[in-house]
């Protein structure tokens, strides 16, 4: 069995201030990263502000909320787990260490779902996207009114959107004059990619969690002498949290919603309540 | 500390040598030749082929990135060999248009991200931060064996892509052509770069926590080689900017993927933007690809010319002034793409600021020739060389960054003269100096001192023909990236393509005399050059741990010429590189002739 101090250290000390530093260094990539998606949104941001604002409000703030709630709590447990882990508390550690795995893995089937709902509404842009059965019905009917429009729409991701948008019981914005559908495709793709690296991160947090919880169960792992694994370990989840908190108010507060409507999306989401 | 007695790494007593030079610790003995024949190093201890692919010895990793660089060059130099054949003629001599576009993209994404940025990091930077610094290995073994395999992974991947669909947009990977109009395969190439860029990132992290935690006693920062400052800031930028280009590539690949995306006008985006970022890496990129190999220039040049580097101290800093400074002037390739007219001066402006290091650094090795001993082997006529090209380079990188001139000059061949005086002239030189300094050491044996002069000869001669054409009719008007061109432009490109052949015949000679002193070369012994690093303290090749022992560090990097030899306790507290000077280094500073 291999010794806590690798061989090419001299102590514990240097082993440990260099996993430190290792991890600290990777998350100034991390930061850079995200910054350089950051830095991009922030231009359309501006340029685009009523765009995005119509964006956002087409987005499930209801499951966020409760995400964003998971999240918190599994920063608080994995916090805990070091505090476990120092004080020698095995079963601690392994307790902390398996709240946080669930909160994690709640955290990444909520957004699944979210996903398949913003399917079902047919919020994809591009090649994925197709027209959802109520905003044929209402293409059809504006049709009726104006028959010049072209018997099937030029994009199906706009007629989606201007029907999800003119059901918000919040947004009240009208296409064309507050926003411009085609524009919105800008914000989803942001919204895509962002919380896809984001849920990409989760789960390699995740796969970190249940290999610290194998180390610890084996016993192989001398967890008081290398507790700094877990510390670099909880750096990384605390990071890939902060990047939440930052996409929660870019992305999901970017547009009006309130409190009612968050409580009824998220119902709706895990099949409470009523829906339409 | 300051009343030891000196002792060697293996803790006895030593009676110092009489040296005309002070190493920076106390050297091990030579070993006798029936011991060297026999004796177990790195290269021997353990042959068996998992012992090899499970390594996490930093020197046999330095040396499978050797053979993974070494393959990737050649294959980059078949693409430039067809695209400088097709230059013979106006109209195109061998290609199609669309092969010219894949072969010139396949030559420039090859040359860059699988040779010129791994190339020192990987062998040099790998092999020797942690002997120069005194530690037995880099503070993350295994993470360094994982980014080789990564590299190698990604490396392979990206070759496979280029095979297979190839891949035609240039290595800028502009949008709207790359994501909309190419009909290469621009999704997984972009996933070859993402993965071998990821890599960098992963050598990066760890060179900086190996300088910043493996430091042997009395290797404090003003004591460090400086390459090994060089690779620190060089692991700055890696660290900073290639993350960068990494969410730039997902970000193009998702519109590849999506049909739509953050670039797209059509949307309201804006392909600008994805300039922006892009260079926001590649600019400082391109000081990834020389700041190792100023690096090993202040090595070579020191050891040749018997002398303390001049100015230590702004030598160092000006590396990492690149460091900074390289990060705002990206806007410099934008002039005319669209780009604000007063952020464009302002661009200007820090361009001119950012040749300001460099210079120091041109400045800092002349003044350390002077009135040095100057011995012309191989290494040295690299080094000499690297000085003479990489200037030139750098100062007609100042004609591009004046808005004025560059209107003229923008994608034309006085843009790729200009950077291959950089990057050839400079990195390929300084990787030709360090490969040939380090040799022995890596290897044990001496290579032929004729056959390597002449290489480097013929290269010098073969690298000054063919790009000083380049110059000349790029400056007359001819463009970047075009098979065709007016029949009066056919002499200069006939002249590049001819000394395009003598160069390559310079760079395959290394292959043959290298591998040849693998078997009949003459043994190295420790300290071939008499140079002062700690890595020359050991025996060629080195163990396999490197030290017997923590080796304690006395004085600074380069006290050449110090006739009274190793007198370490009263020079104990010698500051050097001509601080605070007194003894060994104050002579150190000024002796040679
Ligand atoms: C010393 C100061 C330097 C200055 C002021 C400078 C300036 C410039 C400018 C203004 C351009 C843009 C030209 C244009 O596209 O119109 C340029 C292009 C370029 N430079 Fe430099 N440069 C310097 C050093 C270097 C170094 C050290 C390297 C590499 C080792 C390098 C590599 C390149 C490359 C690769 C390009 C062309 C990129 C492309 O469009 O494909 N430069 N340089
Ligand atoms: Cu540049």
């Amino acid at each position: 069995m291999v010794g806590p101090v690798a061989h090419h250290f001299n102590n514990m000390a240097q082993q440990q201030a260099s996993v430190r530093l290792g991890m600290w260094l990777f998350l100034v990539t991390e930061v850079l990263f995200f910054g350089g998606a950051f830095c991009a949104y922030t231009v359309y941001r501006i340029w685009f502000p009523k765009d995005f604002e119509a964006g956002s409000a087409a987005l499930n703030v209801g499951i966020a909320s409760v995400n964003t709630f998971l999240l918190l709590a599994s920063s608080l447990t994995i916090t805990l787990a070091i505090r476990s882990c120092y004080e020698s508390d095995r079963k601690g550690l392994m307790r902390n260490l398996l709240l946080t795995t669930v909160l994690g893995t709640l955290f990444l089937g909520l957004k699944a779902r979210e996903y398949h709902i913003d399917y079902q509404e047919g919020l994809v842009p591009g090649v994925f996207g197709y027209l959802t059965p109520h905003a044929k019905e209402a293409y059809e009917k504006e049709r009726a009114v104006n028959p010049t429009l072209p018997e099937t729409p030029e994009n199906a991701f706009n007629e989606n959107l201007k029907y999800a948008l003119s059901h918000s019981k919040v947004y009240k914005g009208k296409p064309g004059e507050d926003y411009e559908p085609y524009r919105v495709q800008l914000f989803f793709m942001f919204y895509y990619s962002m919380t896809g690296l984001h849920v990409l991160h989760m789960v390699v947090g995740l796969g970190l969690l249940v290999w610290q919880m194998v180390l610890t169960a084996t016993g192989f792992f001398d967890y008081s002498a290398r507790y700094v694994y877990i510390e670099t370990m909880s750096l990384y989840w605390h990071f890939v949290d902060m990047v939440w908190m930052f996409l929660l108010p870019l992305l999901y507060l970017a547009g009006p919603h309130t409190a009612t409507q968050a409580m009824e999306q998220f119902q709706m989401a895990i099949g409470l309540g009523g829906g339409h | 500390m300051a009343t030891a007695t000196p002792h060697s790494p293996t803790g006895a007593p030593v009676d110092p040598p009489k040296l005309d030079y002070t190493p920076q610790a106390i050297p091990l003995p030579e070993p006798t030749p029936a011991e060297d024949r026999t004796r177990k190093h790195y290269l021997n201890h353990d042959t068996s082929l998992l012992g090899w692919i499970f390594t996490v010895d930093h020197k046999r990793i330095g040396l499978m990135y050797l053979v993974g660089v070494s393959l990737f060059f050649v294959a980059g130099a078949i693409a430039v060999g067809l695209v400088r054949t097709n230059l013979i003629t106006p109209t195109g001599a061998i290609l199609e248009l669309d092969q010219y576009n894949k072969a010139f993209t396949a030559h420039g994404t090859i040359m860059l991200f699988l040779f010129l940025i791994p190339v020192i990091p990987g062998v040099l930077g790998n092999y020797l931060v942690p002997l120069m610094i005194g530690a037995k290995d880099m503070a993350f073994p295994k993470l360094n064996l994982a980014s080789f395999y990564v590299w190698a992974f990604g490396a392979l991947f990206f070759m496979y892509q280029l095979l297979v669909g190839g891949l035609d947009t240039g290595w800028t990977l502009y949008p709207p052509y790359s994501t909309k109009y190419s009909h290469t395969n621009v999704l997984y190439a972009g996933l070859g770069i993402f993965i071998t860029g990821f890599s960098s990132i992963l050598t990066g992290i760890n060179i900086i926590a190996t300088i910043h935690k493996m430091r042997c006693p009395g290797m404090t920062w003003g004591r460090l080689p400086l390459f090994v400052w060089a690779m620190y800031a060089t692991s700055v930028i890696q660290l900073l900017g290639t993350p960068v280009l990494a969410v730039t590539v997902v970000m193009t690949a998702v519109e590849k993927l999506f049909g739509v995306g953050i670039f797209d006008p059509k949307l309201g985006g804006d392909p600008l933007l994805f300039q922006h970022m892009f260079w926001f890496y590649s600019h400082p990129a391109v000081y990834i690809m020389i700041l190792p190999g100023m690096g090993v220039i202040n090595e070579v040049l020191t050891c040749f010319s018997r002398k303390n580097i001049f100015g230590y101290a702004a030598v160092a800093w000006s590396s990492v002034g690149i460091a900074v400074v390289g990060f705002l002037v990206w806007g410099h390739h934008m002039f005319l793409a669209g780009q604000g007219y007063y952020l464009a001066m302002v661009f200007a402006f820090l361009t001119m600021l950012v040749a300001v290091p460099s210079a120091i650094k041109v400045f800092n090795w002349t003044a350390t020739l002077y009135g040095g001993v100057i011995s012309y082997q191989a290494p040295m006529i690299f080094a000499i060389g690297f000085i003479v090209l990489f200037t030139i380079g750098g100062l007609t990188g100042l004609f591009l960054g004046t808005m004025g001139t560059d209107i003229h000059l923008h994608d034309t061949y006085f843009v790729i003269a200009h950077f291959h005086y950089t990057m050839v002239g400079g990195m390929m030189f300084a990787w030709q100096a360090g490969l040939h300094f380090w040799w022995p050491k890596m290897t044990g044996r001496m290579y032929s001192d004729f056959w390597s002069r002449l290489a480097a000869i013929v290269m010098l001669v073969g690298f000054a023909l063919t790009f000083l054409p380049q110059f000349v009719v790029g400056y007359m008007g001819m463009p970047r990236r075009y098979p065709n061109y007016p029949d009066e432009y056919q002499l200069y490109n006939v002249m590049s393509t001819a000394a395009a052949y003598i160069q390559g015949i310079g760079y395959a000679m290394p292959v043959f005399y290298l591998t040849a002193s693998l078997f009949f070369g003459k043994r190295a012994g420790n300290n071939p050059y008499k140079a002062t690093g700690l890595e020359w303290m050991v025996p060629s090749p080195p163990d396999a741990h490197n030290f017997p022992a923590t080796p304690t560090v006395y004085f600074g990097p380069y006290e050449y010429g110090v006739p009274d030899g190793l007198s370490i306790v009263d020079k104990m507290n010698g500051h050097t590189n001509g601080v605070h000077t007194n003894g060994a280094a104050k002579q150190g500073v000024t002796s040679g002739s």
